[in-house]
């Protein structure tokens, strides 16, 4: 009987042998839509023109399209600092 | 398959059953000690002193390890709660981002707009004042085109 309850404290012991941690982990969220928009290139004037306006016109639009790609670059900077920083707290 | 078969079975299997298992296992081995002393029964005591007390040693080893089971559960469920915080965050984080972006477009757009609308008031001042050379209109378009080739 002393030898089984010997075996039996070795065994529980082996038993209660926890090397093991859960590891559950968080997927990475995917990019949204609207930050995968590639830029355009810029628009080009009307080589036939002699008028100004159409040369401003033109300006006026690709400085538009290059704050709206500069607000996209902006927002994919600060989009995956907060994703990095929120997937890291749970690791 | 059978691992799989095993694991379930086990793991659908109550914690408690295990100490009672092994409780029976010790009262029916002192039993059978008791009834190694009546000559009629001690055939059946020799055969069942080895199944009890293997019985006991199942049950002590199955009870540690329903204990480990039950720690790591209960880390699972604790990583799935902040997992499910985080999800909801990052939710949240995306669907500012997409409010931040539609505002700062509405407002690129809108300054253009007042742009373009004052280039229309001096338009024709402005092509009467200023003829452009098509030289320079080349130059323009050639310092606007994409150094990289075009995209595909």
């Amino acid at each position: 009987m002393k030898k089984l309850l010997l075996v039996c404290a070795i065994l529980a012991l082996t038993g209660c042998a926890n090397t093991m941690t859960a590891k559950v982990t968080m997927t990475w969220p995917s990019t949204p839509p609207d930050l995968q928009t590639a830029c355009p290139d810029l628009g080009q004037v009307d080589p036939n023109t002699i008028k100004l306006s159409d040369a401003l016109n033109t300006v006026t639009s690709n400085y538009t399209q290059y704050y709206i790609c500069k607000d996209r670059v902006d927002n994919w900077i600060d989009w995956y600092n907060t994703q990095q920083k929120i997937y890291n707290s749970v690791k | 398959m059978f691992g799989w078969l095993l694991e379930q079975v086990l793991g659908h299997l109550p914690t408690w059953l295990w100490p009672a298992c092994a409780g029976a296992g010790v009262a029916v081995y002192c039993l059978a000690h008791l009834l190694a002393n009546f000559p009629n029964f001690k055939p059946y005591a020799f055969f069942i002193k080895p199944v009890s007390a293997v019985v006991i040693i199942v049950s002590v080893f199955m009870y540690g390890g329903a204990g480990v089971t039950e720690i790591l559960q209960a880390q699972i469920k604790a990583q799935e709660a902040k997992i499910a915080v985080a999800e909801q965050k990052s939710s949240d984080a995306n669907a500012l981002l997409a409010q931040k972006s539609s505002q700062h477009t509405k407002i690129i757009h809108d300054v253009q707009v007042v742009y373009k609308e004052r280039i229309k008031e001096v338009e024709k001042k402005i092509d009467a004042d200023c003829k452009v050379d098509p030289e320079a209109i080349s130059i323009l378009n050639g310092a606007a085109k994409n150094p990289l080739g075009v995209k595909k």
